[in-house]
């Protein structure tokens, strides 16, 4: 009788667990996953399985990107303290190069998609900041946890780092540049990643 | 009358992981209206410590790279070296390696052997889990180890994960790092990779919770490893070189990607 009773609660913990709603999902995460939705369904058409249609494909996600990325926070949080010494021109030129390497990484990350699963696990705002918590769970056993951080412009969230598995995007190559700016210049980081890009 | 009991012990240690994982999803998912006070008052510090640290516009003092958010790297000369010898060793030999493997085995196969890797490696998450004093963490690494060695037949099936009975992945590295230790420098390892001083003691101490190392011929244990690491690669190309592709210094990007992961690692 004992046993029967903790059978049935641990059946109780288990819809418990798989059974919840997500009711929460706010703004934030419906730009996330709208913008998400969108690139899935590009990268899973078969019209542009096509490898001759690669190029299409590519401008395709790249404008959906391009709605729920700022280029311009994300590089003005990725060279620190280094921004205000640029001028506007060279603020312009940084954005544009170092945007396209973080299209193009992006890019190559989801036209290696196979059908994961993604799901919304968290969200929390914060007047004009918010976090929006996403599990990526693929078919080899393993969970991704990416936070999207965000920050609200123009009555339109927009994100301005992704953090993979602890690993924050702008963090990384904070690092990389400041190394880079400390061994040589801006104009040796602005080669660099000029030659990266051409790449 | 035995089993009765075991089964009994089972049931309960199950019941106990999955009220901390329900638990553990309901905080993830609160709603920010429904944040209290506290947990909004200490959102709001994050935030504008997070905005002091990047608001480079009105920035003068230096914030970053002297807030400890990046690792020491005295040996970095020697780690270069290094970075190059693993470099070549994984484009010249692990890869080739990794990807005969892969042509071989199906990737199902694959996942059962990293399955398997990862349920015997129970003893070091479990001590470390009660070393940080995560006696829940323990616990459920016992019902997950418990159930995988079982109806996962020997560990080739996780049925833990499955059934939202989640790892909790402790190391001797994280626990040193727990109780005050820091990460004190970088090390990159020819043949193991990125590392620091107390992750590389942590590493050693956790061989000896590592069953692998307890196999009597002296040549299992190597030969284990090697299809571990080999099978971690196969379900793994890929990653390297896209790191590589997105990195403007391609060492530093590594050493921040581990420094930063481990960081997180430690924090939960």
């Amino acid at each position: 009788m004992r046993r029967k009773g903790w059978i049935g609660l641990t059946f109780l913990a288990l819809w418990a667990v798989c059974g919840f709603d997500p009711v929460w999902a706010g703004v934030p995460t419906e730009k996330v996953k709208e913008t998400t939705d969108k690139i899935l369904a590009i990268v899973s058409d078969p019209a542009l399985k096509d490898p001759a249609k690669e190029a299409q494909r590519r401008e395709r996600i790249r404008k959906t990107v391009d709605e729920l990325c700022d280029w311009e926070e994300m590089s003005r949080r990725s060279l620190g303290r280094h921004w205000a010494k640029r001028n506007e021109q060279e603020k312009k030129e940084f954005v544009h190069l170092f945007g396209q390497l973080l299209e193009r990484t992006y890019i190559d990350k989801v036209e290696g998609y196979s059908g994961e699963k993604v799901d919304y696990v968290g969200e929390r705002v914060d007047g004009e900041y918010a976090e929006v918590d996403v599990k990526i769970v693929t078919k080899k056993n393993t969970e991704i946890p990416v936070v999207y951080k965000m920050r609200a412009r123009d009555q339109k969230w927009w994100v301005y780092d992704m953090v993979i598995e602890g690993v924050s995007l702008v963090n990384n190559y904070r690092t990389q540049f400041s190394d880079i700016l400390a061994k040589s210049s801006f104009e040796g980081l602005m080669k660099k990643l000029k030659e990266k890009t051409a790449e | 009358m035995k089993r009765t009991g075991l089964v009994f012990v089972i049931a309960i240690l199950c019941f106990v992981g999955f009220e901390d994982t329900s638990s553990g999803q309901s905080t993830a998912t609160y709603a920010p209206e429904n944040l209290s006070g506290a947990r909004r008052v200490e959102l709001a510090s994050i935030q504008v410590a997070s905005l002091k640290e990047a608001s480079a516009d009105e920035e003068e003092a230096e914030p970053i790279e002297s807030s400890g958010e990046t690792v020491p790297d005295p040996l970095e000369p020697l780690n270069r070296a290094f970075f190059e010898f693993n470099d070549k060793l994984y484009f010249w030999v692990l890869k080739p390696v990794a990807t005969g493997y892969k042509t071989v085995v199906p990737e199902e196969a694959r996942v059962c052997v990293r399955n398997f890797f990862n349920n015997l490696a129970f003893p070091v998450r479990f001590v470390n889990n009660l070393l940080q004093g995560k006696f829940f963490g323990a616990l459920e690494e016992t019902c997950g180890f418990l159930v995988n060695s079982t109806l996962g037949l020997g560990g080739l099936a996780d049925i833990a994960t499955a059934v939202d009975i989640k790892r909790h992945d402790e190391d001797l590295g994280q626990t040193l790092a727990v109780h005050g230790a820091g990460p004190a420098f970088y090390i990159n390892w020819p043949f193991l990779g990125p590392s620091t001083l107390r992750d590389t003691i942590g590493t050693a101490g956790d061989m000896f919770l590592d069953p692998l190392t307890y196999l009597g011929n002296y040549w299992y244990a190597p030969g284990f490893r090697g299809l571990n690491v080999v099978n971690e690669t196969s379900l793994k190309i890929g990653d390297y070189e896209s790191l590589k592709k997105a990195a403007l210094d391609p060492y530093v990007a590594l050493r921040d990607a581990y420094y930063q992961n481990r960081l997180s690692k430690i924090k939960e």
